[in-house]
């Protein structure tokens, strides 16, 4: 504690240059901060994508999986739910306002559980096959209430009648998705809108019917999960289809064509690279510019180990405040980078500032500390004290 | 005059003892590097996707859609809609005298699960070789119309493992590959190609999802779309070929775009202030050099300009160094997002990171700068 009056003085000897380098350090820490958090939430959509769930989609002509393989997997050894997944995509009466309805069936209660919707809500569903219900993000941005109606415009044809236009009933909200788009599958985004796939089937174009884009299976046992993607791949061969595990899915999302958690870590990286530079060249000059200050200490007793104390923790004493500056600032910036997230095509988990991101800027600010601290001590331990003192 | 040769003097003065501030200079470099590094390797991902899709010729093609259906995977464009369509005026023709256009749509397969990415099938007509001059097959042999055969573009080849032998599985049964083709970086190699009416044939399609107009001249558009918009026995929306390009990569390169502005931004503003306080250290290491040259004569601009200029200099070499890495590691190395490209740190990109950098060192070395100017010579030789 004794050395504590020491280190604050050499911080703030220079109180402009101090300051400038406390910011400077800080807006380093927070983008160091915002890119660890980003990464984070990668992890955990992965971590949280659940092993014991299946998504079964045709591998080649897509859009077309028979809706009549669901009741075949359902009797696959280790299958306790199956059910069918159709989007419908187009645009509202604005046409730059796109819009997609996501139709479920009843099988999803059991085959995907982690859609947000209470045993009341499909019973709903149900008696209003012509009904929707909306995330509430869904719902704000279109700003509906119950009993609203929503139009879904797309090509001419699509429905039996010839006509292209759906019409759908807002029955209620659901909550968004708590976990992150990639945790109950890809699909299931803040934004989505639950339709009833018996409605479709039987107001859409002939072609068109007892056909989904995926089936959505539930296994006992996560460790089946491989096998039953096994058995379910071999029963159909024409037309193929592909089965994955959901957490695998989550795997390839953040890992497939720009990957995310590589680019975040590389900026990260940059960041603390920055601040290593920085920090580094402001002790050694610190230190170069008090080296009679340093023999003095020597002259009087102080060992090369207390002088390396003090070192530190000067080069420490900015870091680390800077440290936690930074990972406050990120939590700023991780609000805009969700919201450019949802502005663009990104499938993005929600990004979010963890203790542990905190901790990690510690570290990394002890880290550079120490880093820092290097070459000064070298040059003090090589310094001779009767040389400084008398300023030779 | 004799101002400009104090500037020149004093700013080669500066320069000069930069050798002696060598670690200090360092930290303005490599913060600049860092700082123009990552915007440039974001902006690569924009420039490359964006080079991609939008390409030279496309200032004078023309997209035809089915009226309210403008997207890809639709297939309402009657085919007995589209010799009306080819009778438009300010059509080009091709070597052959035949009207330079194709109907032509596309579907999306699912190649391998689906985060792994999907792959699209462009079926087209006679016309639409030879819109794309540069589609060659580099593989096997083109597919004979009439005939199950599909040629796979040479970035979906790469990014599926896709060779002349192998085989596309659709509902109706297996599509063989029988050639790979390349066609100069356009993003239809990341497609299958097929006979668009083979293809329509076997899967049922309805019609066609568009049909892509070669215009003799830019100018003739509105022309072109006035005859489209009044034929009464037409329900179509026409739309240039540039615009339908931005249109489909803007929602893609938009999110990397922005995020790269803000990254570079919130970076640039932490070597700001590191650039801030360098210079202010590097005008205290000079003050005894100042002190004497305004003792001398120098004038108080000369100093001041000499600090930007220094900062400035030092920025610029950052930004050559961020951009040489960048170009480097990301340059010409592919990716896939929706299609196959290259990333690209254009010259375009170059010219950006340097401006960022200049900026950035300008800003940063003004107050240092002020203070430089401000220094008394009778002072700053006392301190000294």
């Amino acid at each position: 504690m004794k050395f504590l009056p020491l280190v604050w003085a050499a911080v703030w000897r220079n109180r402009t240059e101090s300051v400038l380098t406390l910011l400077a350090l800080s807006v380093g820490f927070a983008l160091f901060g915002t890119m660890l958090a980003l990464n984070a939430a990668y992890e955990r959509a992965i971590a949280e994508a659940r092993p014991d769930r299946l998504i079964v989609a045709c591998a080649f002509d897509c859009g077309a999986i028979p809706l009549g393989y669901r009741e075949q997997i359902a009797h696959i050894a280790g299958v306790i739910g199956v059910g069918g997944q159709l989007w419908l995509g187009g645009h509202e009466q604005d046409e730059h306002h796109q819009i997609t309805v996501m139709f479920v069936d009843e099988g999803m209660r059991s085959a995907w559980p982690e859609l947000p919707m209470s045993p009341a809500d499909w019973r709903n569903l149900d008696v209003n096959p012509s009904g929707i219900f909306l995330t509430r993000k869904a719902a704000a941005r279109r700003n509906v209430r119950v009993g609203d109606t929503v139009t879904l415009n797309t090509a001419p044809g699509s429905r039996a009648d010839g006509g292209g236009t759906w019409f759908f009933k807002v029955l209620g909200f659901i909550p968004d998705p708590p976990g992150g788009a990639a945790s109950a599958g890809p699909s299931w985004d803040p934004d989505t809108i639950v339709g009833n796939l018996r409605y479709f089937e039987n107001s859409s174009d002939l072609d068109e019917r007892s056909l989904v884009n995926v089936l959505r299976v539930a296994v006992d046992r996560p460790e089946h999960a491989r096998a039953v993607c096994r058995a379910i791949e071999a029963r159909f061969n024409s037309p193929a289809v592909n089965c994955i595990p959901t957490k695998l899915d989550a795997e390839e999302l953040a890992d497939a064509d720009i990957n995310m958690r590589q680019i975040s870590l590389g900026i990260g990286a940059a960041g603390l690279f920055m601040i290593l530079f920085l920090c580094a060249n402001g002790i050694a000059e610190s230190v170069r510019e008090r080296l009679t200050e340093f023999g003095v200490l020597k002259a009087m007793g102080y060992g090369d180990d207390l002088i390396a104390v003090l070192v530190v923790l000067e080069a420490a004493a900015p870091t680390i405040l800077a440290a936690l500056i930074g990972s406050a600032l990120a939590l700023g910036v991780d609000v805009l980078v969700a919201h450019l997230a949802l502005k663009g095509t990104i499938n993005m988990p929600p990004v979010r500032v963890s203790v542990s991101a905190f901790g990690w800027a510690l570290v990394a600010a002890l880290l550079i500390a120490l880093m820092s601290a290097v070459a000064p001590l070298y040059r003090l331990r090589r310094t001779h004290v009767a040389a400084v003192v008398a300023g030779r | 005059m004799t101002e400009l040769r104090q500037i020149a003097t004093v700013c080669l003065i500066s320069i000069r003892s930069l050798g002696e501030r060598f670690a200090t200079a360092s930290v303005i470099v490599v913060g600049m590097a860092c700082v123009v590094g990552i915007l440039t390797s974001l902006l690569s991902l924009t420039a490359g996707l964006t080079d991609a899709y939008v390409r030279p010729e496309d200032v004078t093609r023309v997209i035809v859609w089915h009226e309210g259906a403008d997207f890809d995977q639709s297939r309402s464009l009657k085919p007995n809609m589209i010799d009306t369509i080819l009778d438009a005026p300010g059509i080009a023709n091709g070597p052959d005298g035949k009207k330079l256009a194709d109907a032509e749509f596309l579907m999306r397969l699912p190649l391998e699960g689906f985060a792994g990415g999907s792959l699209n099938l462009r079926g087209v007509g006679p016309g639409g070789l030879a819109l794309r001059p540069a589609f060659k097959i580099v593989a096997g042999h083109l597919f004979r119309p009439g005939t199950r055969e599909l040629v796979a573009g040479a970035g979906a080849a790469r990014k599926f493992g896709l060779t002349v032998g192998s085989e596309v599985r659709m509902r109706d049964g297996s599509w063989p590959i029988v050639g790979i083709f390349r066609c100069g970086g356009d993003i239809i190699e990341s497609h299958l190609v097929g006979d668009a009416n083979t293809v329509m044939a076997a899967r049922r399609f309805p019609g066609f999802s568009q049909v892509i107009v070669q215009l003799l001249h830019a100018q003739a558009y509105p022309k072109f779309q006035q005859w489209l918009l009044e034929n009464p026995s037409l329900s179509v929306s026409v739309e240039r070929k540039t615009d339908y390009d931005l249109r489909m990569v803007g929602s893609d390169t938009a999110f990397f775009t922005r995020m790269a502005y803000v990254i570079g931004a919130i970076m640039a503003l932490g070597a700001l202030f590191g650039v801030v306080k360098i210079m202010y250290g590097a005008v205290r290491a000079r003050t005894r050099e100042i002190g004497t040259l305004r003792a001398i004569g120098f004038g108080a601009t000369p100093v001041a300009l000499s600090v930007l200029v220094e900062a400035a200099l030092l920025g610029a070499i950052g930004a050559l160094i961020g951009t040489s890495i960048a170009w480097l590691i990301f340059d010409g190395r592919e990716m896939w997002v929706w299609g196959a490209f290259k990333l690209r740190v254009s010259p375009s990109l170059w010219v950006l990171g340097l401006i960022w950098a200049l900026t950035t060192s300008f800003l940063g070395g003004f107050f240092p700068a002020l203070r430089a100017a401000q220094v008394p010579p009778s002072e700053a030789l006392r301190a000294a």
